[in-house]
């Protein structure tokens, strides 16, 4: 008998230790919507790279019990890195090294479609302040407009850390709807005519150019916005170690060992913020609706600036390069080329569509700083 | 955390868009100035005189040598073929004849396997 009762006292002690005593309906939901997200990243291929881990993050962050964040481990030092800004500005490190800037480098002006296509954060802002969410929660929603995930994380990590699940999956999984979102509003705001622009072909850049745009924009935006300077300043030195051509090693490093190691840890420990308490609030369908907003207005400016710059230049830039302007590199590009060859097979427009594409980036980032400096 | 500045969107808005294309076009004026003080930047005045040089004494290249086809060389295509040269380095005065490719493949292939032997 004794034998007996000390059995079911350490069955029952193994019980309150368990995560299913603990468990709640919440956590079944969010595990369910982890499944969602994985399927949606495993079969469907809606940025797997990203969505995988971040969904697996999310199923990792509803068992209860685990003190993931309480206790010293991997996961806290995950958590670290995500709560103290490390990982976005290493992303960046690795998509400046795979960045090519030589589009806008050679034409300049695209850039002026990066800022247009900026506006989609504000009409985000505003539609967010409209919503009820205050100024700093806002801002950090507006900038799923900018289509940038390490950007947004970085602004939400800051202006908002409790938004910082709902505000990460909003970007990436509108990011990967890109090719399903831009088109109908490009086709809607253009004419055959426009859409059948064919550019000249840009000039060659010089390695130079190539070397001294990333030294010198990195002064000049770091020097100018602060907050954003470890974000633009990994940009830049990632594309200097590309360009100059004697760090091909650290290029090499950055473009891939390090940028995948990053990713998975920003990107699970982004997934490891979906707890049931933080996600299953009615914010978070109004960031999701926000979010596609954001998206539609961002593409809108970028394609309504392009008209002008068409009608400007006396038919020489095509709109529908307009609408890459809203960073995704170079997802946004690969759409501006398919609608371009859709209207008139043969008219190449994705190198043309890279200028606003990589000024997309540089844009968000520096929207980010401006609101870091206003709102914070 | 500190006060933000304002919490009016409009404003929000405005100043952050402001901002955002004064960086922007910042950029663009940087780039453009790295480009004008690129001592490697490949020579463009000379070829933009030697491009009409090419064109303007291209011309008159048909009534140097009358083309041998019955129809001759429309003036488009003689400047298009001196532009082409004149990008090669060579000047304008040393061409002597632009005349339309023989028809007949045995002679073509007769000229080719001849040149051939030459090099």
């Amino acid at each position: 008998m004794e034998l007996f009762n000390a059995f079911v006292v350490s069955l029952q002690a193994v019980w309150a230790d368990s995560g299913f005593s603990a468990f709640e309906a919440g956590n079944g939901i969010m595990i369910l919507v982890g499944l969602v997200l994985l399927y949606m990243a495993i079969v469907k291929e809606f940025e797997p790279l990203l969505l995988g881990p971040i969904a697996f993050g999310c199923i990792l962050a509803n068992f209860p019990r685990t003190g993931f964040l309480e206790e010293p481990g991997l996961m806290q030092a995950i958590h670290y890195g995500i709560a103290n800004e490390i990982f976005p500005p290493l992303i960046f490190l690795g998509i400046g090294a795979m960045t090519d800037f030589g589009p806008l480098l050679a034409r300049p002006v695209t850039l002026l479609l990066g800022a247009a296509a900026q506006i989609g954060v504000f009409v985000a802002l505003v539609g967010a302040m409209l919503l009820g969410f205050n100024v700093q929660e806002a801002g950090a929603i507006g900038i799923i407009g900018g289509a940038d995930g390490p950007t947004a994380i970085y602004l939400s990590i800051q202006m908002a850390p409790h938004l910082l699940g709902a505000i990460a999956v909003a970007a990436y999984s509108y990011m990967s709807l890109v090719p399903l979102i831009q088109p109908p509003v490009m086709k809607l705001l253009t004419t055959q005519k426009e859409r059948e622009v064919t550019m000249e072909q840009l000039r060659p850049v010089t390695k130079f150019e190539r070397v001294c745009f990333p030294i010198v924009a990195a002064i000049i935006i770091s020097l100018l916005l602060p907050p954003i300077a470890s974000l633009l300043g990994c940009l830049m030195l990632g594309n200097l170690f590309r360009e100059s051509g004697v760090m091909d090693r650290l290029s090499d490093t950055a473009q891939n060992s390090l940028c995948n190691i990053v990713t998975i840890f920003l990107a699970t420990g982004t997934g490891m913020t979906m707890n049931a308490h933080d996600f299953l609030v009615p914010q978070t369908l109004l960031i999701i609706g926000l979010g596609l907003v954001a998206f539609i207005a961002g593409t809108a400016g970028g394609v309504i600036f392009g008209k002008i710059m068409c009608r400007v230049s006396g038919w020489k830039i095509n709109p529908l390069i307009g609408s890459a302007g809203v960073s995704a590199v170079p997802m946004a590009a690969r759409v501006s080329q398919v609608v371009g060859m859709k209207s008139k097979p043969g008219n190449y427009l994705l190198m043309h569509a890279m200028g606003p594409n990589v000024a997309g980036v540089i844009g968000t980032a520096v929207a980010a700083g401006t609101m870091l400096a206003m709102l914070k | 955390m500190s006060q933000p500045v304002t919490t009016n969107p409009l404003i929000i808005m405005l100043i952050n868009m402001t901002v955002v294309f004064l960086v922007l076009i910042a950029l663009g004026l940087v780039i453009n100035l790295i480009h004008m003080i690129d001592p490697t930047r490949p020579k463009e005045k000379k070829q933009e005189e030697a491009a009409p040089a090419a064109v303007a004494a291209a011309e008159p290249a048909p009534a140097v040598e009358p083309a041998a086809d019955e129809k001759g060389i429309s003036p488009e295509i003689v400047a298009v073929i001196a532009a082409a040269i004149a990008s090669y380095g060579y000047g304008v005065e040393q061409i002597r004849a632009i005349r339309p490719i023989e028809r007949d493949g045995w002679k073509n292939s007769g000229r080719m396997r001849l040149s051939h032997r030459r090099s």
